[in-house]
């Protein structure tokens, strides 16, 4: 112990310390919200012809900012350097960014943004939000792709709905999603069970389930809405597209309709059965994915086409993972048991205010060649809007053969929706979902927190609403 | 025991402001000034103030954060932050969190600091536990930890098939723990929360009160001790009241700490819990700026958030001059 010292310096001190303590959250908090200037745009281009349709300029940069994520960027780079190999010799620079939102904010506010963004990831910015900012992208796709073909016809159908927003193309999602129920072939061909079509066919494999001390389906917090997901394909099946557009233009009681509710119903039988592992509401997502593809501690689990790359490190050897459609309520459902929810990912726009927004439409005319849509789905083993890259043998995917599979099994009854990331909310709704799966909601109760989040949306007269018909 | 403090001997001689008026400027301390006054306060100027006044500027505005354009809408951002249900519930989370973790912290804090200090042997000069030395690393340790690791390792450690936590409690034998969502139900998300947070950061404040109580003179232990006074008495009538200042500034660095919260929520649970029971105002801030693309709005909720803050700072001063701290104040 020291001997007495005058206490006023420490005391001097420890005050001017607590000023700046006041201050430091302070600026944390606020200082987040400093904006630049803005810069008035500088769109260059060159004259446009058949083999250059946007009037690219020659030997001119692109700056793209992709999402870094499960599909890592290198299939832009790819793309990249098939568009160096035209002609005119455009090349881009591609920087890979996590947290687009953040990265991309100040850049947006000075008026200087990248000239193709990809905009996904749990950091997306809000489309409504820039939705003033972006170039129409019409013209990518009446564009001929450089093995000669227009780019529309060689898309898959109805892809570029998801991305037009009345009337204007200004998102093109470039990776094809599939929403299925997937499965391990190998473990149900072991046991001799087959595929549930309904959900009540579902209950009787979870009880079959149940006798091996397995359960029916695993869920993770973050992916709660995987569910909600399913529940809204399951109802649009059951009650055809008027439950697709009830969702869609934020409708008075929509989750009331009775397609939805025998839906909700026929879960809540499943979750209350036990059926569901429990605990998922506080277990990490990919870790609940890891108890399915790995443990086999859980059978059916609801997901993009994006799960077999995602779990590709975490998948038990001989898994065999397939997709199979989503369950009807009733063997007289609206649509067939066969129709599909599919949409096309990965929304890549086009600022209008970048430096070369030519350029960026012609990057993405690279990506929707052949050669780049091939490289994509042979690497990622999931394929892009552009029809006819996957072979056969699926490059030795069961998944992607699958998927394949249940595109052609569907024909015309495919459909998607877009409110819940047309609005952002996805997170909200997180969390009663993962109040319903752990079984401490009623369905009264989880239809209306579901509704509360649709209405808070439908009358904040600030957002701007996108009429779908 | 309590007037011990005030009657301890100051610094004499005149005060600084004093000395200094008395004596003519001169270039040398003109320049002096300038350089260790002027270009500080510039530089707080600049990056401390001026994001504060611009921040309450654009809460004023419905300004999206991707756009130049800031159309002004008065208090409006404000009369819809005190109608958010959303953002209520996070207010009210971020209170409890103010009102329990400092207090928390700051409890276990002084106590764990007086037993590596003064909780030794009674006979002999006044000493800590033994191994002490050894406890006060080991205490530190986890505030050494980035805040970000300490949140992914206690997910690890919560998580409900393979954690630590329900893997310990079911091989004693409660079993009713296998696969109990700790994160996951809104009765022990908050609890578990907390306790991480307490976990990572009382070290820090061990290790600071540990500084103070050795700066104490050893002598006022001694007496209190031949007194009769036992342990905990010593604790809590002598320690603690000379300690006030450091307690003060302590509950306020950790007011502080628990109204963030960013961090530690962020890894736990992303996106604000079960039934939104550890959502908190900095999370509803961020997700309003950056994925819902209202900075207007955003800024709104951190400037209630700063408030907030003073306002807590502002109580803490209160309580401190209302249960006895005026002397404290008044000393110089």
């Amino acid at each position: 112990m020291n001997d007495l010292k005058p206490q006023l310096h420490r005391r001097d001190f420890l005050r001017g310390a607590l000023v700046l303590g006041i201050a430091a959250p302070l600026t944390v908090t606020l200082a987040s919200c400093a904006a630049g200037g803005s810069t008035a745009p500088a769109a260059t281009g060159g004259p446009k012809s058949a083999t250059n349709p946007f009037g690219v300029k020659a030997k001119s940069t692109v700056a793209a900012t992709i999402f870094n994520g499960g599909y890592g960027t290198d299939y832009v780079t790819f793309a990249a350097a098939v568009m160096a190999k035209q002609k005119n010799g455009v090349t881009a620079t591609v920087s890979p960014a996590t947290n687009i939102a953040q990265t991309l904010q100040p850049k947006f506010v000075a008026g200087n943004p990248p000239d193709l963004v990809d905009n996904s990831g749990a950091n997306a910015i809000g489309i409504s939000t820039i939705r003033s900012q972006l170039a129409e992208l019409s013209d990518v796709i009446a564009a001929n792709n450089y093995e000669g073909k227009k780019i529309a016809d060689t898309l898959y159908g109805g892809v570029t709905k998801p991305g037009t927003l009345d009337g204007k193309l200004l998102i093109l999602n470039y990776v094809l999603t599939v929403y299925a129920i997937w499965y391990s072939k190998s473990l149900f061909d072991a046991n001799g069970w087959t595929v549930p079509k309904t959900w009540d066919e579902a209950y009787q494999l979870g009880l079959k389930a149940k006798a091996k001390g397995k359960y029916l389906f695993i869920w993770g917090k973050e992916a709660a809405t995987y569910y909600q997901t399913l529940a809204i394909a399951s109802s649009i099946k059951e009650g055809g597209d008027e439950v697709r557009l009830a969702l869609e233009n934020l409708e008075p009681k929509c989750w009331s309709k009775p397609a939805i509710q025998s839906v909700f119903t026929a879960m809540k039988k499943i979750i209350d059965a036990g059926m569901f592992k429990p605990g998922g509401a506080g277990t990490q997502f990919t870790a609940a994915q890891a108890q399915w593809s790995n443990d086999e501690s859980g059978l059916l689990y609801p997901s993009g086409s994006w799960i077999e790359n995602e779990m590709i490190k975490q998948t038990k050897a001989g898994f065999k993972m397939t997709g199979a459609p989503e369950f009807t309520v009733t063997s007289s459902s609206a649509m067939p048991y066969e129709a599909m929810h599919s949409t096309a990912g990965e929304p890549f726009v086009v600022p209008a205010k970048g430096a070369n927004v030519a350029g960026g439409k012609e990057l993405l005319r690279a990506m929707l060649s052949n050669e780049a849509a091939t490289n994509f789905a042979k690497t990622r083993l999931t394929p892009t809007i552009v029809k006819g890259t996957v072979p056969a043998d699926g490059f030795g995917s069961t998944a992607l053969v699958s998927q394949s599979t249940l595109l052609t099994n569907a024909g015309d009854h495919v459909f998607s929706w877009n409110f819940v990331d047309l609005y952002g909310m996805n997170q909200d709704q997180l969390v009663v979902w993962n109040t319903f799966l752990s079984g401490k909601s009623s369905v009264a109760q989880h239809t209306a927190g579901l509704q509360a989040i649709t209405d808070k949306v439908a009358s904040d007269s600030s957002v701007t609403k996108v009429k779908v018909s | 025991m309590t007037g011990i403090a005030p009657s301890l001997p100051t610094a004499g001689g005149p005060s600084r402001a004093a000395r200094w008026r008395r004596k003519n400027l001169t270039f040398d301390k003109i320049s002096f000034a300038a350089v260790f006054l002027g270009i500080p306060l510039v530089v707080y100027l600049v990056l401390v103030l001026s994001p504060f006044v611009q921040a309450i500027g654009y809460s004023l505005t419905s300004w999206s954060g991707f756009d130049a354009s800031t159309p002004f809408v008065g208090f409006a951002n404000y009369v819809k932050a005190f109608t958010d249900a959303d953002f209520l519930h996070a207010v009210q989370n971020s209170v409890t969190l103010v009102l329990v973790l400092p207090v928390v912290i700051i409890a276990i804090a002084i106590a764990l600091a007086s037993l590596v200090t003064i909780g030794g042997s009674s006979s002999g000069p006044v000493r800590g536990v033994r191994g002490g030395e050894f406890y006060r690393i080991l205490l530190f340790f986890p505030y050494i930890i980035p805040a970000i690791a300490v949140g992914i390792m206690w997910g690890q450690i919560y998580d409900p098939s393979n954690g630590l936590l329900n893997g310990i409690l079911t091989s004693v034998g409660l079993t009713a723990f296998a696969s109990y969502p700790w994160l996951g139900d809104a009765r022990t998300a908050m609890v578990a929360t907390m306790f991480v947070m307490i976990w990572a950061s009382v070290g820090f404040y061990v290790v600071i009160f540990v500084a103070a109580i050795k700066a104490l003179p050893a002598e006022i232990f001694e007496a209190a001790r031949l007194d009769g006074a036992g342990r905990f008495r010593i604790a809590t009538r002598v320690t603690v009241p000379m300690l006030r200042s450091n307690i003060r500034t302590s509950l306020i660095y950790t007011g502080i700490f628990a109204l963030d919260a960013f961090v530690f929520m962020s890894a736990l649970n992303a996106g604000g819990g079960p039934q939104n029971s550890t959502l908190v105002i900095s999370q509803e801030l961020f997700k309003t700026a950056f994925t819902k693309g209202e900075f207007g709005y955003a800024c709104a909720m951190g400037v209630v958030l700063a408030a907030i803050t003073l306002l807590f700072a502002g109580v803490v001063f209160l309580v401190d001059r209302l249960t006895g701290g005026r002397e404290d104040l008044q000393e110089e």
